[in-house]
């Protein structure tokens, strides 16, 4: 594989020279980039620790870190390594690592390195292709091979008329270009076109330093919107956002899994043969995190076995006949007034009434209302930052009023002073409608966040809205916060307004390959092929079909499973077809981690089984959100490793 | 750090000559790819084939994997036109030579090598690090002239004379030191920059 690391040890002369008069040294090294990642153990720190200790110099420390020239990583590093009584800290870097170091640290830096030049630029992918950035591609002329890189002159108007035999007269190594590019125009039957070139000029003035450090302004702006990393995938809302919010026609059957939730799975309390109205409870919790599972319909249960489930296999199931009666079961009465309910009761309405995460993640709610540190914020996440998916922006549109219900009944169970909505920017209407609608109620608000994912993800909501930062390992409420999602608060709502237990969602089906995408309000238990059948269809038997959103859904091969309590969505997508190569170090998997883990490593680690290396890197503060898996130019399986380093980790304990 | 810009509308339609098969780079979007302009500009194109929208086209592996399923579609077309930076357009090229392969952007570069965040500082790899002179500031980038020996003498009030929206790289530099008390460093020999470093170039 190619090389393209950036840097060398500058001669020992030299290092003697500039260590003159400097002592106690720390040393910093860059595990360098843009390379296979073979190793840690690049040899140029012990090298100039050898020369250093010739000089009969003090080292105070060193370190091997990776990218340093990753400002953010590098700084909270630094913050506790630089031990006292070091008086330089010598790089072994780029100069855009040193640089970086430099601008951090007040000490004076000592850099041990040149950086190398390679020519021109390449892609992610390690390649011999190489672009200079004209900013004025002259590559349609010349059939695709670049006259500024391949010519060592950069003639960008034909040979100079010193090429022998069709080398270059600079290097006679290398073929001339232009005699490239003549014969692929050749062969394509275009020469004409080049001939008919008017003579081409050079905009030098082109790129233009003010543009480009405008442009970094910007986009490092945009980069840390809210907080570090994260990913702007095609959005591809469009596809369903204006398709009307419609009630679902009820099943003949539906097929209620036990487990919805994260935690033990709910234990049948009725039999084949027994007759079970709508709202019934028909599972009960087991155990502390659990939750109890009600039936969406009335009519027969007909078997109680395994059934498919969305992304666990298989998972035993309630199978529900329906009689069409949609009779009520007694128990879904009102709960009354909320000024009137205490909070012990709204808790224990939330638990009954089986309601769990509905951002996909399932976590009981009730747990979350019984926090064991005081509370000042309840976050709602209406940020639905999944591609494809607009269940929760319809949800919001449609029961703006019950999200508000819900979220003011949350923060009188947790004593919250503050309630905050949610909502990324790519749903104007829906933020408008819920400003006009808290417009007079001082202590809720709605907070526009920048369409970046993962946003919705509860640790970078807390930090979007209140700068707070989860401290690794620990829960929400650790910063005095409890983040639900819009369609958790509205299932609350309706489970103290009407008594209605968790029976229906909003649900979103969507993508290419769906011929006509839509949303629904459908009961759970529903099976998604009834869905996708009224959607008209899956248009291409190439399409991936996922429960969820495109990031953290989970592939379906078939339309079995039932639509759940954390169905926010089924997709059928564009297949990738790839395959998994080496990592070349680039680096942007660390660049987009919003948890600023170092994914590269868990790749690495998995690979050589070095289970302890997860428990170093933090593997448990991942949260799966796949935006390393998204970004990652080598298409390395990311998060499976990192699921396998993390039943690891819970291994040791 | 490679960025993007499409190019403009006509210079696009003039390369168009018969059926055309579209390949969309995201790739590297989390820097900058002109999504939403260049959606709008292939609607309008006439003769599109098919549209194929994916990542780091610049791996050849990859892509070649990837447009299997649309080896009919683009055996059909005449030419083949590539919105990505310069490596991915070469990379198409390379992989059909036959047929006409056309860049719909035009190639700019960022400072910094590694990952989606663009850096505040460049490195202009010039094989020699002048860092240890000048308390971690390169003078070959934050100063316009490139001047390895300190002030050229004509900033204004810290800001540049080439561009007055830039602070004088020297007047940092010379900040820095006294910050870290290494302004002694100033009196280092008159420095030479050496352009030949091109036997340390890695490959």
């Amino acid at each position: 594989m190619e090389n393209y690391t950036k840097y060398a040890l500058k001669a020992e002369e030299e290092l003697v020279s500039v260590l003159t008069g400097a002592d106690n040294l720390f040393v910093i090294a860059c595990n360098k980039c843009f390379k296979e990642f073979e190793t840690d153990q690049e040899p140029d720190l012990e090298l100039f620790l050898n020369i250093a200790e010739g000089q009969g110099k003090t080292i105070t420390g060193t370190a091997k870190l990776d990218f340093l020239c990753n400002k953010t990583q590098l700084q909270s590093k630094l913050a506790t390594l630089i031990p006292e009584g070091t008086k330089y800290i010598v790089v072994l870097s780029c100069g855009l690592g040193a640089q970086t170091v430099a601008d951090i640290v007040d000490l004076p830096i000592i850099v041990a390195c040149d950086s190398l030049n390679y020519t021109g630029h390449h892609g992610m992918a390690l390649t011999k292709k190489a672009c200079d950035a004209c900013a004025q591609c002259y590559l349609n002329i010349t059939g695709g091979i670049c006259p500024i890189v391949d010519c060592s002159k950069s003639l960008v108007n034909g040979q100079c008329g010193g090429a022998k035999n069709g080398k270059c007269e600079v290097d006679p190594n290398k073929d001339c270009a232009w005699e490239k590019i003549q014969q692929r125009l050749a062969a394509q039957g275009r020469l004409g076109e080049l001939t008919a070139q008017p003579v081409q000029v050079r905009d030098y003035g082109k790129v233009n330093f003010k543009v480009i450090s405008e442009y970094v302004r910007t986009i490092r702006e945009s980069r840390f919107a809210g907080y570090y990393g994260g990913v702007h995938p095609s959005e591809k809302k469009e596809l369903s956002e204006h398709a009307q919010l419609v009630r679902f026609p009820q099943p003949d059957t539906v097929v209620i899994p036990m487990s919805m939730h994260l935690g033990a799975p709910a234990n049948p309390i009725v039999a084949v043969g027994d007759q079970v109205k709508v709202g019934q409870k028909i599972g009960e919790a087991v155990g502390f995190i659990s939750a109890p599972v009600h039936a969406s319909v009335s009519g027969t249960v007909v078997a109680i076995e395994e059934r498919p489930h969305a992304n666990r296999g298989t998972c035993l199931a309630v199978v529900i006949e329906n009689d069409h009666k949609n009779t009520l079961h007694e128990s879904v009465q009102p709960k009354g007034n909320l000024d009137d309910l205490s909070a012990e009761e709204i808790v224990e309405i939330v638990k009954e009434a089986g309601i769990v995460g509905m951002g996909g993640a399932g976590f009981p709610t009730y747990v979350k209302l019984k926090p064991n540190k005081p509370i000042e914020y309840v976050l709602l996440n209406g940020c639905e930052c999944e591609p494809y998916l607009t269940a929760d922006h319809h949800l919001l549109l449609a029961f703006a009023d019950d999200v508000i219900f819900g979220l003011k009944a949350m923060m009188k169970t947790v004593g919250a002073e503050k309630g905050v909505i949610v909502v990324e920017d790519n749903k104007p209407d829906a933020i408008e409608l819920l400003q006009a609608k808290v417009a007079d109620m001082p202590n809720i608000e709605v907070c526009t966040a920048k369409t970046k994912y993962p946003q919705g993800a509860e640790k970078m909501l807390i930090k979007r809205v209140t700068g707070r930062m989860v401290p690794s390992g620990g829960l929400p409420a650790d910063v005095g916060c409890v983040v639900s999602n819009v369609s958790t608060v509205k299932a609350v709502a309706d489970a103290i307004k009407t008594g209605m237990p968790l029976i229906e969602r909003v649900t979103s089906v969507t993508g290419e390959y769906i011929a006509n995408p839509g949303n629904f309000i459908v009961r759970i238990g529903t099976p998604a092929q009834a869905l996708v059948d009224a959607c008209g269809g899956i248009t291409c038997e190439c399409a991936t079909v996922k429960a969820g959103g495109p990031m953290m859904g989970f592939v379906q091969n078939t339309l079995e499973a039932p639509i759940m309590k954390g169905s926010n969505g089924i997709i059928a997508i564009d297949t990738d077809v790839t395959e998994e190569k080496s990592c070349i170090k680039c680096g942007r998997c660390v660049d987009v981690c919003p948890m600023e883990l170092k994914p590269l490593r868990f790749a690495k680690y998995a690979d050589t089984e070095n289970w302890e290396g997860f428990k170093t890197e933090r593997v448990m503060d991942c949260m799966e959100c796949r935006c390393c898996e998204y970004i990652c130019p080598s298409k390395i399986q990311l998060v499976t490793k990192i699921r396998a380093g993390k039943a690891a980790v819970r291994g040791m304990k | 750090m490679l960025i993007t810009e499409l190019k403009s509308r006509e210079a696009i339609t003039a390369l168009i000559s018969g059926k055309v098969f579209i390949i969309n780079c995201h790739g590297c979007k989390e820097v900058r790819f002109p999504e939403e302009e260049a959606n709008a500009l292939q609607k309008e194109l006439p003769g599109v084939t098919g549209i194929f929208t994916t990542d780091y086209i610049c791996n050849p592996e990859h892509l070649k994997l990837r447009l299997e399923r649309f080896s009919q579609q683009i055996q059909e077309s005449d030419m083949i036109l590539v919105f990505s930076c310069g490596v991915g357009v070469q990379t198409v090229a390379e992989m059909y030579p036959e047929k006409k392969v056309c860049a719909a952007c035009d190639t700019y570069a960022l400072p910094g090598f590694q990952g989606v965040t663009p850096l505040e500082y460049d490195c202009k790899q010039c094989g020699e690090c002048y860092l240890n002179l000048t308390g971690g500031i390169c003078p070959l980038t934050a100063c316009s002239k490139s001047l390895v020996n300190g002030q050229c003498g004509g900033c204004k009030d810290g800001k540049c004379e080439v561009d007055h929206g830039m602070e004088c790289g020297w007047e940092r530099i010379h900040r820095r030191l006294a910050q870290i008390g290494r302004l002694d460093l100033l009196k280092s020999p008159v420095q030479v920059r050496n352009y030949a470093t091109d036997d340390k170039v890695a490959h």
